[in-house]
């Protein structure tokens, strides 16, 4: 009887100690000294997702360094704090709260992984911490739009879709598209933009939606086939997306396939699992850098990648796909801490962002936020790739969808 | 059962013989005891945010191996479905809080319950079977359940996930991970004292005899099929209440974090603590769960060094943890 009762004190207590605290005192703005300025950089740095991340946090470093070679920004040199998110919500979430509580970074520039960012939006945003995305689309944390999320910089899916058609309509004059996506949320988001675009620009779409683990796709492929559609677009992951692509060869379907971003991680893997060049004829990518990967747009990219990890730049698979990605979202960092002047606070800073626009000379079209959205980059080029060579299709090709609230 | 029954059976850490005399604690282990306690309570006041949710997180994955170590420990159903009812019990909270304004602790029984009662439905059409096939049959169900996270979009939010309210009661609206501690903290040692009380009951004494022989227990008068259903939904009703604590803490919660991998954590903690001892699910749950936050910070050997120390553990210490330094400190105080 007596332990029970110890034990009902002790909860109450542990209760009440727990609350009396909760009280908290107010912040001051953390991360700031006369000299130096700390951002807190986070992304899966292992497991089986490191490659969306890895070399994407290589690339905003370097950039990182450049400037403070050049001098830092207002005389202040930036300070990186890089934290492991696993690409797991739980995990992302400890290291958002790690960087900001612990660390206390000014502010945050980190995010590969779509779901897993979306889970640190209500911290982030009590927290009033200014937070620009890597190369998350994270569509869940940027609409409904908050005053310290910015992300997308290499396009929300709502971009992925409709720009598909868009590319369909003016390059390839279609005027029925038949469309793959998935039957889950990022399938619908991509579809919405989709019709929405279709629309606009008087396209038809004959639409198969189909489960990301599918192993067969000949019944939606024969489907589409009868609907005569002038090209195929796919805006699946890249298992699925290889399937169609091989199956719609058996078919004997020779109408262009274009494929969206969605699946284009690792191209050389694409060919491999296809395992037919003679599929890849009338072949198109979806991409979201201003020119094909090496090209002379973004040259300069991939040599500096070569002058800061010659290591890891002599590796078969480095720089990884996603490398230049970083770039620009870097970039947008350092411009709204220089405009933001000699005294920064992350309030100015994040109304910078608000109100940012400038061309990266990375992605394809301009870096742009505006009061109603947070989505920094809507546009994207496509590439004929028949296996081996990718050959730069001229224009860059935009969505038509807008957030409406 | 009868009471001459009960003393026979192989006992865990935890049980004593029913009608033995209550036993003196050691100074140690009081001395622990006040020590732990005192740390718990002086924790909010001298750490970061960061450290508390972290502290939260382990405070669940506590509940979480405590479900598991009755189901698996005490009664050795190899169940693998521990993050499907981990993650009804989110759902569930999460819901009743966003539809219905619930106050938490009403949300948290409404987890448990929900959880348990999908548990019992489990522990039914599971009793037939036994070890592997026992396993791979709640595997599938844990796997069918994430697919249902994943694709029922109207109720779980899809792949978009599901945000969930801050958790209330009447005007207190929980928004940090400190003012979500002492929750967690008295629902996780509410949880412990239950485990105890089960485990030290008639009902424990059952799930350990079904343990050890289905038969032999059958033989004593234990209902077999009862009792296993029990454990099942028993452990059930841990992981949706270890969910529902998450909810407390976290406004989002995504299919991908409920998937297979979650079970195999809580299973790893438990068999590392040491399984089929209370000690060794909580113990197993705190240092694996630090482990893991640790090689974080180590992100290019974080899979190497993980591999390693569960080698480790299960050459040298294969009944756990706990089990092990009770051996080493027996063989150093006889010298």
């Amino acid at each position: 009887m007596k332990d029970r009762i110890t034990c009902v004190w002790l909860g109450a207590a542990l209760l009440a100690a727990g609350l009396i605290h909760s009280a908290g005192a107010a912040a001051q703005e953390p991360g700031l000294t006369e000299k130096t300025i700390k951002i807190g950089v986070f992304s899966p740095l292992s497991g089986a997702n490191m490659a969306y991340g890895f070399d994407v946090i290589n690339a905003a470093k370097m950039y990182y360094s450049k400037v403070n070679k050049e001098g830092g920004v207002h005389g202040r040199q930036i300070e990186l704090v890089i934290e492991d998110d696993r690409c797991n919500a739980n995990d992302l979430v400890s290291a958002v709260k790690k960087l900001v509580e612990q660390e206390q970074v000014f502010m945050l520039n980190g995010g590969s992984c779509s779901a897993a960012a979306v889970a640190a939006k209500d911290y982030v945003v009590r927290s009033k911490v200014p937070w620009v995305m890597l190369n998350a689309s994270a569509d869940g944390a940027l609409y409904p739009p908050t005053d310290y999320i910015f992300g997308a910089f290499s396009i929300t899916q709502y971009a992925v879709g409709g720009s598909v058609v868009d590319f369909g309509q003016q390059h390839l004059k279609a005027k029925k598209i038949g469309y793959i996506n998935h039957d889950d949320a990022y399938g619908a988001w991509n579809l919405e933009a989709a019709q929405v675009t279709a629309k606009e620009v008087d396209v038809q779409l004959a639409v198969e939606s189909i489960n990301p683990n599918i192993t067969d796709v000949t019944a939606p492929l024969v489907k589409l086939r009868a609907a005569n559609p002038d090209m195929i677009a796919i805006t699946t992951y890249a298992k699925p997306a290889a399937l169609i692509i091989k199956k719609a060869h058996e078919l004997g379907i020779t109408k262009p396939i274009v494929l969206t971003v969605t699946g284009t991680a690792n191209m050389s893997q694409l060919v491999e699992n296809v395992g037919n060049k003679d599929a890849l004829k009338n072949f198109y990518v979806q991409d979201v850098l201003a020119d094909a990967p090496g090209g002379p747009k973004i040259k300069w990219v991939y040599d500096m990648y070569k002058e800061y990890y010659p290591d890891l730049d002599a590796k078969p698979d480095h720089p990884q796909a996603y490398m230049p990605y970083g770039i620009a979202p870097a970039m947008s960092v350092v411009k709204a801490l220089q405009d933001a002047g000699p005294n920064p606070t992350r309030e100015k800073v994040a109304e910078n962002l608000r109100n940012q626009k400038f061309d990266s000379g990375v992605m394809a079209g301009p870096i742009e936020f505006g009061q109603n959205d947070r989505a920094a980059q809507e546009s994207t080029i496509y590439l004929k790739f028949d296996g081996t060579q990718q050959t730069l299709i001229p224009g860059s090709f935009q969505s038509r969808w807008k957030y409406k609230g | 059962m009868s009471d001459k029954t009960a003393t026979v059976i192989p006992a865990s850490d935890t049980e004593r013989p029913r009608l033995a005399a209550p036993e003196k604690m050691p100074v140690t282990q009081i001395a622990l005891l006040a020590f732990v306690a005192a740390a718990l309570v002086v924790l909010p006041f001298v750490v970061t945010g960061y450290v508390l949710y972290i502290a939260n997180l382990l405070l669940v994955f506590i509940v979480l191996c405590l479900g598991l170590h009755l189901v698996i420990g005490e009664t050795g159903q190899f169940a693998l479905a521990h993050a499907a009812f981990y993650g009804i019990g989110i759902y569930s909270s999460g819901l009743a809080g966003n539809a219905f304004g619930w106050p938490f602790p009403l949300s948290m029984l409404l987890a448990g319950v929900v959880a348990g009662a999908v548990g019992v439905v489990i522990g039914t059409v599971a009793l037939r079977m036994r070890d592997i096939y026992l396993a791979l049959a709640t595997f599938a169900f844990g796997e069918a359940m994430q697919w249902v996270f994943l694709n029922w979009d109207q109720v779980t939010g899809g792949p978009n996930g599901l945000r969930i309210s801050p958790a209330r009661l009447g005007d207190l609206e929980i928004l940090t991970d400190r003012q979500a501690y002492p929750v967690v903290v008295f629902v996780t040692l509410l949880m412990i004292a239950l485990t105890i009380v089960i485990s030290r009951s008639r009902v424990g004494r059952s799930f350990r005899a079904v343990r050890e022989s289905d038969v032999a227990a059958m033989a004593m008068g234990i209902p077999v099929r009862r009792a296993k259903i029990t454990a099942f939904g028993l452990s059930a009703f841990y992981a949706g209440v270890a969910g529902s604590m998450f909810a407390t803490f976290s406004t989002y919660i995504h299919p991908d974090s409920l998937g297979f991998q979650t079970t195999i954590l809580a299973l790893t903690m438990v068999v590392v603590g040491g399984l089929g001892s209370i000690t060794g699910a909580v113990g197993g749950a705190i240092v694996f769960g630090l482990i893991s936050e640790f090689l974080r910070q180590t992100p290019s050997y974080q899979e190497i060094i993980y591999g390693l120390i569960l080698i480790v553990f299960m050459m040298y210490a294969p009944r756990g943890l706990f089990a092990f330094i009770r051996d080493q400190m027996g063989r150093i105080t006889r010298g």
